[in-house]
């Protein structure tokens, strides 16, 4: 409302040279002498214009129509192609978005000089705004980049995704043949698959179970070998991180497939039980539930201790030594500096990290994928009793090409996520206290 | 009117490509097409597209399989291609891709080879997105000499018309493969009870049961018959000799899954006899990547498997008698005398392998026929047929056959190629030989299908009180389960 | 009293090693299995005997980088170095950068921004490679070695969060003084804060660099050609058969990383406890 008030204000009170920079872009400031900064926004204003004559608006149409024409290579028809020209309706849309900031900018700095000049000020010089964005608007500098790779390479990608749930693509309909909006259909869908609750609940039980045991597990590992390595006593601690180190330098996929080799009937393992005189074990196969996902916690474990190490490390390193010393003057023992003083340092600087790792843990798909693929278990509907929510999405709908449902079950599995992990940062000491142990 | 003017253009194009002639084509086949009223539409789609004008100085992209490049023949084919060729300018190169490629998706987008050599099943998938073109096969040379059941692979109905979307070149299915020099010494008195100088164990079931317990029996580092049975590509085939199909209708109506069906149990019974001789490295993948060193050190008398990998097995075996002091020619030529490839056993008619009266069928195998396409994301289509009639010609698939052991679908050339590639070519032209369905939905077989087959073999090694397969009845019920879970992640999203 | 505390101290130190050697020995154990099966003669994994193999040679790495026909091992390393370095010094820079000035700076949409990127991390990724890969066709960038550093680099800030809680365990005092003698905030970040930062510079170069270096879905949805595979992907495409060969790459693979830890390692204790600032 304020906001409002505030810009009918600004359209009451400002003369026609702003007014113009509604128009032509940067024509308010070329009028007040900042010719720099009106070149800039002039040149914004064409190059979309340029844009949306060439190619934005067809793009625009595309986005609705997701194409008319089906390709047909057989007879040389050059047709439309949906995913791509949603994929670039998109992208029009985001340029829109962000001509809309700079055009505010514009309108905003144009009344900013007029209020200075009538002031009788001089407007900023172009040369003292560029030296601000190195200072005090440093943050703009800082981000713009990673701002735009960030909005290209994973927003956009994810709006595609979820758009993609509400469309029919997938099966059968992957171009050429066309694409079409279908509304909350695949949702519809999902509700009447109820002979599925039993097994997304049986699933959902045990990615949780697997999300917070791997997490807690591997972060107080990697955490307690971090601690152990910093301890006064241990000479050389190049040499000895160097064995996690190794471990977390071979790829992650490589180490699936030996430890599944090394587990399997005619894996090393087994050949020494072999020898002793024993039978062949089981470790991973059809009945062995509960020593497969104990393997898989174990190698989770063995992938990510060393990063996680690696992180506590430079943490720990970062801490106040004086407040231990104090502590030890009075009389606290290891345990309770531990407890009281570096655990508390750690979940607050960490805090990111763990939930980023519990996320990671919770959409595991390489784990069981490569370790236990290939199974689909009774009381289960197409799933095994080590697959995640995130394998059984796979199964039902990207080794199905049903990419739409699977966009439908991951929207879902995602919003159920993203709100609790949300909730858990929103209220985390590191999000809420950010100066705690300054 | 736009249709109208189009369909002109292409009878136009139909008669002036029936007038020029193609390259290879020979005069009879060009009019087959006429035969029927309803095959006119489908050579003018063809025709157009292949209009017999060479493109002329253009170089076209070939994938092929990357045992064929390893093994030189892919350099030969292109040499010779590129010699035969240089006239027109027309260059083959390796596309240099990787050879499961999916051409559904970077095809469109100009990232996908002119010309591809794989599975009939993957290729089948393109041509239902019109993926690859369909070919004016009766122009080729190997038209003729290619059985129809063999073309019956790359056939696909779309939008009412039959087409043909690749040209076969060697026919894949399970082969036994046995060691000659492991056979016991008084195998003509003690196990070629027939007569026929052919031990027994390579021609019944039964015998290469009872040979495989023998022979762990005398020592129990010592195996016969391996062979890991979660692959449902090679155990599916003993549910098929017992009546089990694939897909219903001619592997087309999917919603007709038949791996219970007729008396499917009893193929079921055969693999879990079978595995009862074996260790647990038959419950998962184990036995089919070690055969070819066990088979090489002599621990596994026989294992059935492709015969493409025939290579690899002799590299093997050459190995271990060139460690038994003999040079690299003596090995080798001892390697190709004593390792056999031939066809599978036959089956009992009940089942039970323990029963040596009983009367005899045939196995059958799932298989299937790999072959060229041309993508229809090519500029230079001309050019590529030209390539494929070039590498699918009798002197190219003799090649191709001595060099890496592959049983040519050729008529001619399976003739020449030897007993093996004949029998493997009977064995198709039989029926023997379940050929993989060109459907889509063929990708959902396989994971309910393992997990049968494991449960199935770890049940031979679960303790007595635990077991589930105890009898026949048993067998059936957890194929009907394992049928319907297909059909479930057929259906279920559909 | 003093003997006890002495003996005490002796103890701990011998369980700490025999934790430590534990731990290592886990952490090397299949690495050694992995180096041990790269040196196999025969080149199957299943002659064997238990875990390590019974003859050895260095054939298999010779073969490694000759024989290039169909393996070109050399170049997928080329390949994989060029792009991980790449993504290593763009990615590493954008990271530290976004975490600084999230640490940093209070502007409008800070919380926001943050509370969006924890969000976005939480999208099964596999679903959006459909989108990405059809975004590099758009822009031509199929078969393109930068086209990779490009999606590692832009991807790279999403993971800020980590560098942020630790600038944000910097105080701001040193700032304030700086900034009383005049220093731009420019200047304050690259003299006081980055120096001050190394372990987490070394962590978040380690980082940027294996994620590229090890990765295999992006590669092998990007890059069709066989000369361009990164070294995952070309060892993913090694016949079955080829197991000493598949070790002998994996543990190669792992050389770089090493070296960039040692090149590193005396990089990873410094800043508060050099005792920069007290009190």
């Amino acid at each position: 409302m304020e906001k409002w008030n505030g810009f009918c204000e600004a359209a009451k009170n400002s003369s026609w040279k702003v007014k113009l920079s509604a128009v032509v872009m940067g024509g308010g400031q070329l009028l007040y002498g900042c010719w720099q900064k009106g070149l800039v926004y002039l040149l914004v204003e064409l190059s979309v214009l340029y844009y949306f004559i060439t190619r934005g608006i067809s793009d625009l149409v595309g986005f609705f129509t997701l194409g008319t024409q089906k390709a047909d290579p057989w007879t040389g028809t050059a047709g439309d192609n949906s995913v791509v020209m949603l994929l670039m309706g998109i992208f029009a849309w985001i340029v829109i978005a962000v001509f809309l900031c700079i055009y505010v900018s514009n309108l905003k700095d144009a009344y900013a000089i007029e209020r200075r000049v009538k002031a009788g000020e001089q407007p900023i010089s172009f040369k003292a705004e560029l030296a601000q964005l190195l200072d005090r608007k440093f943050y703009i500098t800082a981000l713009a980049l990673p701002v735009l790779g960030v909005c290209v390479f994973h927003i956009l990608p994810i709006v595609f995704m979820i758009l993609i749930a509400f469309t029919n693509y997938g099966g059968s309909i992957v171009p050429p043949e066309l694409v079409d909006w279908v509304g909350f259909q695949n949702f519809a869908q999902l509700t009447t698959l109820s002979r599925f609750a039993p097994t997304f609940f049986r699933i959902l039980g045990w990615n949780v179970v697997w999300a917070v045991l791997s997490t807690g597990l591997n972060y107080f590992a990697g955490l307690g070998l971090a601690l152990l390595l910093n301890k006064d006593c241990v000479r050389g601690k190049a040499f000895w991180r160097l064995f996690p180190i190794l471990a977390y330098a071979i790829p992650g996929f490589i180490t699936l497939l030996g430890f599944k080799f090394m587990f399997s009937y005619g894996g090393p393992i087994n050949q020494i039980i072999r020898d002793l005189g024993g039978t062949a074990i089981g470790f991973l196969d059809l009945d062995a539930k509960w020593s497969a996902r104990l393997i898989g916690l174990f190698v989770n474990c063995w992938i990510s201790v060393p990063s996680i190490m690696l992180l506590a490390t430079g943490h720990l390193s970062n801490r106040d030594m004086t407040i231990y010393e104090s502590a030890r003057i009075d009389g606290a023992n290891r345990w309770h500096q531990f407890k009281s003083l570096t655990l508390p340092y750690m979940i607050f600087t960490t805090t990111p990290v763990i939930l980023s790792q519990f996320v990671g843990n919770f959409n595991n798909f390489g784990i069981f994928y490569f370790l236990r693929g290939g199974l689909y278990m009774d009381n289960y509907f197409l799933a095994s009793d080590t697959d995640l929510l995130i394998n059984w999405l796979y199964n039902l709908s990207i080794d199905n090409n049903y990419y739409s449902i699977g966009a439908a079950i991951s929207l879902v599995i995602f919003l159920i996520t993203s709100t609790i992990s949300l909730a858990v940062y929103v209220r985390s000491a590191a999000f809420r206290e950010e100066d705690t142990f300054q | 009117m736009k249709r109208k003017w189009l369909s002109l253009m292409l009878a136009l194009a139909m008669v002036t490509s029936l007038l020029s002639g193609c390259g290879g084509g020979n005069s009879e086949s060009g009019g087959t097409g006429e035969q029927s009223p309803d095959a006119a539409p489908s050579s003018t789609v063809q025709n157009t597209i292949f209009n017999g004008e060479l493109e002329q100085n253009i170089t076209i992209r070939v994938l092929e399989n990357d045992t064929v490049i390893a093994k030189g023949y892919f350099a030969e084919l292109i040499d010779a291609f590129n010699e035969a060729y240089a006239d027109y300018g027309i260059v083959a190169v390796d596309a240099n891709m990787d050879q499961y490629l999916d051409l559904a998706n970077d095809g469109p987008y100009g990232y996908g080879p002119d010309v591809l050599y794989q599975a009939n099943d993957i290729i089948m998938q393109y041509a239902e997105g019109k993926h690859v073109y369909p070919l004016p096969i009766e122009q080729l040379e190997c038209y003729d000499q290619i059985p129809q059941s063999a073309w019956d692979a790359y056939a696909a109905t779309i939008e009412g018309t039959e087409y043909y979307c690749g040209v076969p070149v060697n026919i894949q299915a399970p082969m036994l493969y046995y060691r000659k020099d492991l056979l016991p010494e008084n195998w003509e008195s003690e196990w070629d009870q027939d007569g026929d100088g052919v031990p027994d164990m390579t021609q019944r079931w039964s015998d290469l049961l009872a040979f495989s317990q023998a022979r762990h029996e005398g020592d129990k580092n010592l195996y016969g018959y391996m062979k890991s049975l979660d692959d449902v590509y090679f155990s599916s085939g003993f549910l098929f000799s017992y009546g089990a199909y694939i897909f219903g209708n001619n592997n087309r109506d999917t919603e007709d899954i038949g791996f219970a069906a007729g008396e499917a149990e009893k193929g079921a019974w055969v693999l879990s006899q079978l595995a009862s001789a074996m260790n647990e490295d038959c419950i998962d993948s184990t036995i089919t990547t070690n055969a070819y060193s066990r088979m090489a050190d002599g621990t596994y008398f026989a294992t059935i498997t492709t015969p493409d990998v025939y290579s690899t097995f002799i590299d093997e075996l050459t190995k271990t008698y060139m460690g038994e002091g003999l040079d690299q020619a003596a090995a080798e030529e001892k390697a190709v005398e004593n390792l056999v490839m031939t066809g599978l056993p036959k089956l009992p008619e009940s089942g039970d392998l323990s029963d040596e009266s009983a009367g005899l069928i045939d196995s059958k195998a799932m298989g299937g026929i790999n072959g060229y396409a041309i993508s229809a994301y090519t500029q230079y289509p001309n050019a590529c047929l030209a390539f494929v009639e070039f590498a699918t010609g009798y002197d190219m698939i003799m090649k191709r056959s001595e060099m890496l052991g592959i049983a040519p679908a050729r008529a001619d050339a399976a003739q020449a190629a030897g007993e093996t590639s004949q029998q493997l070519f009977d064995r198709l032209e039989q029926g023997n030989i379940i050929i993989m369905p060109s459907v889509k939905a063929v990708g959902q077989i396989w994971t309910p299908g393992q997990t049968f087959f494991i449960d199935l073999a770890k049940d031979v090694f679960r303790p007595e009180s635990e077991k589930k397969y105890t009898d026949l009845s048993a067998m059936k019920q957890g194929l009907e389960e394992m049928s319907q879970q297909i059909y479930d992640a057929i259906h279920t999203l559909n | 009293m003093k003997q006890n505390r002495k003996a005490g101290r002796v103890v701990d130190s011998v369980i700490t090693h025999i934790v430590l050697i534990v731990v290592c020995f886990i952490f090397f154990f299949p690495c050694l299995w992995l180096i041990l099966a790269s040196f196999s003669k025969s080149g199957s994994i299943y002659s064997f005997r238990g875990f390590f193999p019974t003859e050895f040679s260095l054939d298999t790495f010779k073969k490694l980088f000759t024989d290039t026909t169909m393996y070109n091992y050399p170049k997928w390393f080329l390949n994989t170095l060029v792009i991980a370095l790449g993504s290593c010094v763009l990615g590493s820079f954008l990271t530290v950068l976004t975490a600084y000035t999230m640490s940093r700076f209070d502007f409008k949409s800070r919380k926001t921004m943050m509370k969006t990127t924890m969000i976005l991390g939480m999208f099964p990724s596999f679903m959006g490679m459909t989108a990405v890969y059809l975004l590099m066709t758009q822009f031509g960038l199929i078969n393109r070695l930068w086209g990779l550093i490009l999606i590692y680099s832009a991807g790279a800030p999403m993971g800020y969060l980590t560098q942020k809680g630790y600038f944000d365990t910097i105080p701001k005092a040193i700032d304030e003084a700086a900034k009383v003698d005049g220093a731009t905030n420019f200047q304050i970040f690259r003299k006081i804060n980055l120096p001050l930062s190394k372990p987490m510079l070394v962590y978040t170069a380690l980082t940027s660099f294996a994620w590229p270096w090890s990765d295999f879905i992006l590669p092998k949805l990007l890059l069709k050609e066989k000369d361009l595979y990164t070294v995952a992907v070309g060892l993913m495409s090694l016949d079955e058969t080829e197991f000493a060969r598949f070790a002998a790459g994996s543990v190669f693979i792992a050389v770089p990383i090493v070296v960039l830890y040692f090149s590193l390692v005396k990089n990873m204790i410094s800043g508060m406890s050099a005792g920069a600032v007290k009190g």
